[in-house]
Parts: structure tokens; sequence; C-alpha cells
């Protein structure tokens, strides 16, 4: 499942990758990385079972409590 | 330097509005928990809907060829600014997340049984991801066909559902209390009549700067409108049972069978949820991507639209402990979650513009 999603994520950074860098776009570049690479760590988390917070869960939950729902 | 080239027509943006309101809305009928009285509290909500729109409608109005982005930077300074676009990047990202689960949810549980959700949303924020790619034209003309063929089932639907119905479902007329109706009513204005707020990011590709709440009232009427004779035949047909379908739409259509010929015929509905989450979940990944690029000052927001899409999709698999939160929050929590990007940043940013008299300063047009 890891090897496959590696793959997924290799693949996209090499339709994107080259014609940054052929632009000579280095801050879309970085750009691109910095969220190509969250992508990745939070995918590879996800696949390994860790267990993100439930965002939505905890918005809901805090805004009950303040408005009393 | 323009992040996009390409232009849209007003009747272009009418049909994609059209789209997106449809969108999620057909799923989780707007105010169901208004039982029978639900088509009132839409009628209601679609007023509310239209004032709200006139705001935003208005800040639009006030910066031609600007985005939320552009104008925040202008009307608050470049750090301030850059928080609150932030804040309005937050919003689209998260609604997207929720419309994905939701859709998610959908064909898990009713017609893809088996299938891992993250295969159905990687199939389906896929394309959307590919048409935000070739730009906006290109989704303004997928609007012009996908939009017209969604009101077409839904208008086909409802005439099939004529043998089915029985008026007595909808007696008596008023019967909740006003507060509960009145909630019912905000509820369907902020999702989804309201949602159209994320326009603000597209406004700006108008190939005519003529007043913009002509075409988003005609939008939201015409989506209003459509959903209300949608929950009202839900009513009709289901009757006081409607309350515990998850999908009230699927149900209704389930029970059309003309003749023992046409039968079964939820499957077009199946497929009607998939054009308009279509046009949902584009017009926010285009929404999100455009605007995080402008905010990093980055010359092309095309890179930022695959990872923009792989986060969403995280988002919407895990933003929710269990379904039954995720439909909690969205009748419960979302028409005050909503409510500061929905009014509060058009209304405040609106407010200090005037004060402000932007966007012309020193003679000089910004």
């Amino acid at each position: 499942m890891i090897a496959l999603l590696l793959l997924g994520f290799a693949g996209i950074a090499l339709i994107q990758i080259p014609s940054l860098v052929h632009k000579q776009w280095w801050w879309e570049l970085i750009v691109f990385t910095i969220f190509w690479l969250s992508g990745l760590i939070l995918s590879v988390l996800l696949s390994l079972g860790v267990k993100l917070p439930p965002v939505t869960t905890i918005i809901g939950n805090y805004i009950s409590k303040i408005f009393s729902i | 330097m323009s992040l996009e080239e390409g232009r849209i027509s007003r009747f272009q943006l009418i049909m994609l509005m059209v789209g997106f309101i449809f969108g999620t809305s057909m799923l989780v009928s707007p105010a169901r928990s208004a039982g029978h009285d639900a088509w009132i509290a839409n009628l209601i909500g679609i007023m509310e809907a239209l004032l709200i729109a006139w705001i935003f409608s208005a800040l639009a109005d006030q910066f031609k060829d600007k985005t939320l982005i552009e104008i925040n930077d202008l009307v608050f300074g470049r750090i301030l600014g850059k928080g609150i676009s932030l804040i309005f990047i937050w919003y689209l990202f998260h609604l997207s997340a929720l419309v994905l689960s939701l859709f998610a949810h959908f064909f898990v549980t009713e017609i893809y049984f088996t299938t891992p959700k993250v295969v159905l949303l990687i199939v389906g924020v896929a394309v959307c991801a590919s048409t935000v790619g070739r730009g906006i034209e290109v989704l303004g003309r997928c609007s012009l066909v996908l939009a017209p063929l969604a009101f077409l089932i839904i208008t086909n639907d409802m005439v099939l559902a004529i043998p089915t119905m029985d008026i007595k479902n909808l007696l008596p007329i008023l019967d909740i209390p006003v507060e509960k109706l009145l909630w019912a009513a905000h509820s369907a204005a902020s999702f989804p009549y309201a949602e159209t707020v994320a326009f603000i990011m597209i406004f700006a590709f108008l190939n005519n700067h003529k007043g913009r709440y002509a075409p988003v009232a005609t939008a939201i009427l015409i989506g209003g409108v459509s959903l209300t004779l949608a929950v009202t035949r839900n009513s009709l047909v289901l009757g006081p049972i409607e309350s515990i379908f998850e999908y009230p739409t699927y149900m209704a259509v389930q029970m059309i069978d003309i003749g023992d010929i046409l039968s079964r015929l939820e499957v077009v509905i199946a497929i009607f949820f998939l054009f308009t989450g279509f046009f949902k979940v584009s017009v926010l990944i285009y929404g999100t991507s455009l605007g995080l690029s402008q905010i990093l000052k980055v010359r092309s927001y095309r890179p930022l639209i695959i990872p923009v899409s792989i986060l969403m999709i995280i988002f919407a698999l895990t933003n929710v402990g269990s379904n039954v939160e995720l439909f909690a929050f969205i009748e419960e929590v979302f028409p005050i979650y909503t409510l500061p990007w929905q009014l509060g940043i058009p209304l405040v940013t609106l407010i200090v513009a005037k004060l402000r008299k932007l966007p012309q300063t020193g003679g000089e047009k910004v």
C-alpha cells in the first residue's frame, strides 16, 4: 500500500517538477514541494493507521459547547 | 499579472452557480429539520440568502477585477489582509472536505458497498482537478452542458413521482414552532444558498463587469426554487417517514414505479449527484488553489491544484469521527459556523472599504 502511495506521489512530482524547473519558477517549486510533502506525509501516516484528529468533530463540539446546541 | 487568463460569461456564471447550489443539497435536503414544512423554511432561507448575496455581490462590484484575496490586501493592508484571506481559504477547504465526505458516504452506503471511500474520492477529485487545471473557461463551458442536464433530471423525476404523491403529507401547514422554522430556514440559507460566497473568487473573471447581483440572485432563485420543489416532492412522497432517511431524495425517487416499466430510477439521481458534486468540488478546488497562489504570490495556481486536491481527500477521510457526527455538524453546527465567512468577512470588508473610500484613493484608481 505504501509502495503504491509513494509511486503515485512520485508520478505527481514527475509531472509537475520538470515544467517548473524548465521555467525556472523556483518559488513556485518550493511552494509546490511544501504542499506535496504535506500530502505525502499525511497520506503515509494515514496508510500506517495513524489516527489524525477529526477536525470537524472538534470544531463541532467546541461550537456546540459555546452556543449550548 | 492575473493568475487566470480565461473569462466566463454571466450566463455561464449562473449555470455554474446553479450546479454549485444543487451540489450536495439534493443529498441532504435543505431545511429537513422543519419536517413537512421544509418547503416554507426553504423559501424563507432563499430570502435570507438573497440578502447575504447582496452584500458579497456589492463587495465584488466595488472591486470589479479583484478576487477576495486582492480585495483584502487593499482594504486591510498586506499582513491583516493575508490573515483574513487565509481564514477565508480555510472555509473553502473545509467546505470541500465536507462535500467530499458526504459524497463518499452516499456512494459507499447506497451504491458501491464494498469500494473503499478513498478510491471514490481519488477518482472524483481527479476529474475535478483536471477540469480546474484547464481554467475557469472550461469549467464555465462544462456548466452549460451539465447544469441544464441536472435541471432536466430534477424536473423529470418530479413529474414521474406525481402518482406516488399524497397531498395530505403536507398537512397541517406550519405545524412547528416559529423558532424551529426560522432555524431550519437559516440552515437552508447557509447550506447551500449562501455558500455561493465562494464565487467571490470567480467574479473577477467575468467578461462583463456589470452588476454581479443579478446573475447571483438569478442563480439562487433558480437553484432555490428547484430545491424547494424537490424538498416538497420528498415530503409528498415519503410523508412522516422522510425524517428517518439519510437521503430522502434518493428514497423518494426509488418509490417511482410507472407500470412496472419505469422503476429503480434512483440511479439517475446518483448520476445527478455526480454532476452537481463535480461543480461544487471543482469551484472549491479552484477557489482554494487560486487563493493560496495569490496569498503566496506564485505565478500560476496550476502547480497547487494537485497537492491541494490531495490534502482535501485526506481531510475528507479524517475530518469527522463518524457519519452521525457529519450529519449532526451539517444540521446543527454549520449554520452558526459559517456565519463569519458567509456574512462576517464580506460585510466587514465592504464597510471598511466604504469608510476608506476604496477602491479609489487619492484620485488613483486601484
